[in-house]
């Protein structure tokens, strides 16, 4: 065999090695969650009876819409700070814009979801803020920890697009600040809105550490209940991680969309999720 | 008088937002750590505590050590990965990188489950390693599972920094460089290196940040078995074991570490470039 050709063989190998190492541990759960008995290497059986547990059992049912109802305003609350936020800071040329960036940049880092979480512990349990174990808590502080994802696309969104140009354009034909952002700004910075929604949609929907300290009795994400059920239900947990799983999949895949779509639109994601 | 320009008031949002639950919580920590949990007088005592037991350093020194390694881990994997990335076709390469980000928006509980179902003592892997290589399983629930666990969110983290650092490596200014006589040594101390350090120590600051506050996955895997500093925070500020001002004090203590530690790293950064840090 000639060297090229062994070259690009282990290039070939090493490619799929690399991806399988973050494929399988996504892709052995859900087989997991189909089988009827996994005791060996290859699992036995296709069955839909671990979700059908989780859709006849309340609890489960209503912990998936809890977290959706979560998810949703978590999003729609970031959006309604990030975005007139974005556009003031993408205008705001000087130190106050940079500051701005760099800041929210560290924020995730040295704020992590643990101190958060005790923060938010103690800091709504009186008036005038107290909302202890109230959903809405729950739905601000997935909102404080997946605004900077937000902030970050949507300000790369009005960074590509030259906003001022355009605006002034627009202001020179007649339109008015609400008519320049419905019919020029917010069409074109639509796809970084849709991706950091995305974003912090995924954040939400898998937030584990700040919820479990400030839930209340009344109600339960689905994390909660994975992490009850990873003790002494596997079943029921394979069935939660399923759907988690593809809840994070689809995100990601409309993201991938997204960026493909704006084309080499790199997204804003790192920062430690964790 | 300056005309009032209508930026700032896009900012009162996200200024109204950042108050009441970022830095309202903050203070109230901050607050907390200098009283007493009952009385609620000024005391000292838990930043005391922190100082002479056992209980509080032991589980901080476990965190700077698995950080560390995990941070170590994430480095290198990634470094490597990023480079291969970065010597792929552009087109194979985005399917490599989209592939990588997928973890970061994976549940730590998920993320849990996964590696049961791969690693736990029934775990596929597990049975494979077992029945046809006849090594010992491996055991999910040590130190090493952990690692082994977190890697899978830290390497790819880093393979995403190291990709698009690699990519920034300009290949001319290398080969100028040898065209002017530089020795292969001083090509990486004064080319490759101070192009690299940037962007590396932005990936390990992001890493090593992550893991210095981690704990669902090692919650959900090996309860407080190994206590990691964020798992005291945990149970001191939920129900189990709630102190909360005893909670406040160790959050500020992390927040100082996590701060020392990347003020650390920028500094290590500013001396490997050219003209060492002046």
């Amino acid at each position: 065999m000639r060297r090229d050709t062994v070259v690009a063989l282990i290039q070939r190998v090493m490619l799929v090695l690399l991806i399988l190492y973050v494929v399988i541990p996504l892709l052995v759960p859900l087989l997991f969650s189909f089988s009827t008995l996994w005791m060996d290497i290859v699992p036995k059986g296709f069955t839909v009876r671990w979700y059908q547990r989780i859709f006849a059992r309340p609890i489960y049912y209503q912990g998936l819409i809890t977290s959706l109802i979560v998810a949703f305003s978590a999003v729609a609350v970031d959006v309604f700070i990030c975005v007139p936020a974005a556009y003031a800071i993408n205008r705001l040329r000087g130190p106050v814009g940079g500051f701005v960036q760099a800041a929210f940049k560290i924020f995730p880092l040295i704020f992590p979801p643990i101190v958060i979480g005790t923060g938010f512990v103690q800091a709504f349990n009186r008036p005038p803020f107290a909302w202890s174990g109230s959903l809405m808590l729950a739905v601000f502080a997935h909102a404080t920890l997946g605004f900077p994802f937000m902030f970050r696309n949507v300000l790369a969104a009005f960074q590509t697009i030259d906003e001022r140009t355009l605006s002034e354009a627009a202001a020179s034909l007649g339109a008015n600040l609400w008519q320049r952002f419905r019919y020029i700004l917010i069409p074109n910075v639509i796809p970084g809105i849709l991706a950091g929604s995305l974003l912090v949609f995924a954040i939400s929907m898998g937030e584990f550490e700040v919820t479990t300290l400030i839930a209340g009795f009344g109600w339960k994400t689905m994390p909660l209940l994975l992490y009850r059920s990873l003790i002494d239900d596997i079943r029921t947990a394979s069935a939660i991680s399923g759907i988690l799983l593809t809840t994070s999949i689809l995100a990601f895949l409309g993201m991938s969309f997204i960026s493909g779509r704006v084309g080499g639109g790199k997204l804003r994601m790192a920062g430690a999720r964790e | 008088m300056r005309r009032f320009s209508h930026e700032w008031f896009f900012l009162i949002p996200i200024t109204v937002f950042l108050g009441l639950f970022v830095f309202y919580p903050l203070t109230r920590i901050v607050f907390r750590s200098f009283t007493d949990n009952l009385t609620g007088h000024f005391t000292l005592q838990n930043y005391v505590n922190f100082f002479t037991q056992a209980r509080y350093l032991g589980p901080l020194r476990n965190t700077l050590w698995f950080a560390g390694v995990c941070t170590l881990v994430g480095a290198v994997g990634g470094t490597f990965v990023g480079l291969l990335a970065s010597r792929m076709s552009p087109k194979v390469r985005s399917i490599l990188l989209s592939f990588y980000s997928l973890p970061m928006t994976l549940s730590s509980l998920v993320v849990a489950f996964a590696f049961i179902v791969l690693l736990g003592r029934s775990g596929v892997f597990n049975i494979i390693l077992n029945r046809y290589f006849g090594l010992p399983r491996f055991d999910l629930y040590s130190w090493e599972g952990l690692i082994v666990t977190y890697s899978f969110y830290n390497i790819p983290l880093m393979t995403l920094t190291m990709a698009s650092v690699f990519l920034n490596l300009d290949r001319s200014l290398i080969e100028a460089a040898r065209n002017l006589g530089a020795k292969a040594w001083q090509v990486w101390i004064y080319i490759i290196i101070p192009v690299l350090a940037p962007g590396f120590v932005a990936g390990i600051s992001i890493v090593l940040a992550g893991m210095l506050a981690a704990f669902g996955t090692a919650l959900a895997l090996t309860g407080m078995a190994k206590p990691l500093f964020a798992l005291q925070i945990y149970s001191h500020a939920s129900e189990g074991n709630y102190d909360i001002s005893q909670a406040s004090a160790l959050a500020v203590v992390l927040i100082v570490v996590i701060v020392g530690s990347l003020v650390a790293l920028n500094w290590i950064e500013r001396q490997l470039r050219p003209g060492g840090g002046q």
